[in-house]
């Protein structure tokens, strides 16, 4: 670690060091922990100058926060205390999967996919075998009441089906319109 | 300081900082510094981000201990704030002072400790018999003066003493950097001297210091 080193590390933490030899330095830096002390310690003169008194960071306390930061290497979060609005940057090295928006994209098509090729079948209901005596009661046209007690029953027991659920059986009934018979829920009830 | 009876004092120009800022007592050149170092951290340059935290770690964790009831947790929010800055760099633009955003993090980070400090369901000190409660005071007083508060005094006394005995234009050069917080060519004009001998002045005032503390950082 020569004089011309330090004297550039003492310009560096002034903001006074030209740009053409901060890159060098830099590297320098990286490599060198002597050097990096040696920051630290111009660091704690000044503070010491400006500010004296008051706790003091311990000498581990830099590679502690470095040790830190190494276990969770996550370069970009969006912070509460950000500005908001502010613009958060991506860094290149975050693969392209790992992105939010990418994600959140890959997990929409993926469920549309398994929506698309593995929906229950939708054979004709009025194909179905049905119990006569206690359930489900088809009607090739349904009346208007039926219609109206369907769409009550869908909306009364959406809690109890998952969004992804309530999309297949209004697909099925789109799907099914006109060919399909429409299912009257209504127990027992007379055709 | 004596040497600064000898020069004009900064104008205007030179002291653009409110008294209330966050920022206010940083030198002249110290946030384009840190602006250079951003930008190189978030080009994922790691040894930028880790000058930040060496260049500001004494003065976050001043602020930390300020804030939280129990100072020997200053280092671990601290640590935390810095964490939690270097994740959120990303979001930086530069708008304000890196040191005034970095304060914000450090000190939001020291309310989150005190408020879950405060939903600690147990009353530590209330399940302790009363000899360990003895011990647990004799402790806490044993860390109202830690080392780490000696320490600083004797850095403090060390500087003082090194800077006194440097030689006038030397001492000059660092005073007017460090407390007055001119730039480098400020300095040379007060001093009417080129920057270039500036830069060498305040680095062998700094370097002179170095030395005088090393027994007691090493």
């Amino acid at each position: 670690m020569t004089d011309q080193i330090r004297e550039q590390l003492s310009a560096l933490l002034d903001g006074e060091l030209p740009p053409d030899e901060m890159g060098l330095l830099m590297r320098r830096l990286e490599k060198d922990p002597g050097l990096r002390r040696t920051f630290g310690c111009y660091a704690l003169i000044g503070e010491t100058l400006r500010a004296p008194g008051g706790r003091i960071a311990s000498p581990s306390f830099a590679a502690c926060v470095s040790a830190a930061i190494d276990e969770a290497p996550v370069l970009v979060e969006k912070a509460s205390t950000a500005r908001p609005g502010a613009t958060v940057q991506v860094p290149q090295h975050v693969a392209l999967w790992k992105r939010p928006m990418v994600r959140t994209a890959l997990a929409a098509s993926a469920a549309v996919s398994a929506v698309l090729l593995f929906r229950p079948d939708v054979t004709p209901v009025a194909q179905l075998e049905v119990a006569p005596a206690n359930s489900f009661t088809m009607s090739a046209s349904p009346t208007p009441a039926q219609s109206q007690r369907l769409a009550g029953y869908m909306v009364a027991h959406s809690q109890f089906s998952t969004p992804m659920v309530r999309r297949n059986v209004l697909s099925s009934l789109l799907a099914a319109d006109p060919g399909i018979a429409r299912v009257s829920y209504e127990m027992g009830e007379a055709p | 300081m004596q040497a600064m009876q000898n020069f004009p004092p900064p104008d205007e120009s030179m002291k653009s900082r409110e008294p209330g800022d966050e920022d206010a007592g940083l030198p002249a050149g110290a946030e384009q510094s840190d602006l250079d170092l951003v930008r190189r951290a978030q080009q994922n340059e790691r040894g930028a981000f880790d000058l930040l935290v060496l260049k500001y770690q004494h003065k976050v964790i001043k602020l930390v201990a300020r804030l939280l009831r129990d100072p020997t947790e200053a280092e671990d929010v601290a640590q935390e704030a810095f964490v939690k800055a270097y994740r959120a760099l990303g979001s930086f633009r530069g708008d304000s002072a890196f040191y005034t955003w970095l304060y914000r993090i450090a000190v939001n980070t020291a309310r989150n400790s005190i408020a879950s400090r405060q939903r600690r369901p147990l009353d530590y000190e209330a399940e302790l018999s009363e000899s360990e409660q003895n011990n647990v005071a004799a402790r806490l007083k044993h860390d109202d003066t830690p080392e780490a508060t000696v320490l600083s005094e004797e850095i403090r006394q060390t500087v003082n003493s090194a800077i006194e005995q440097l030689p006038e234009d030397l001492r000059t050069a660092i005073v007017l950097r460090e407390i007055e917080g001119l730039s480098y060519e400020e300095i040379a004009v007060a001093m009417d001297c080129p920057v270039g001998t500036v830069r060498s002045r305040i680095f062998r005032a700094r370097e002179a210091i170095d030395r005088a503390l090393k027994p007691l950082l090493d």
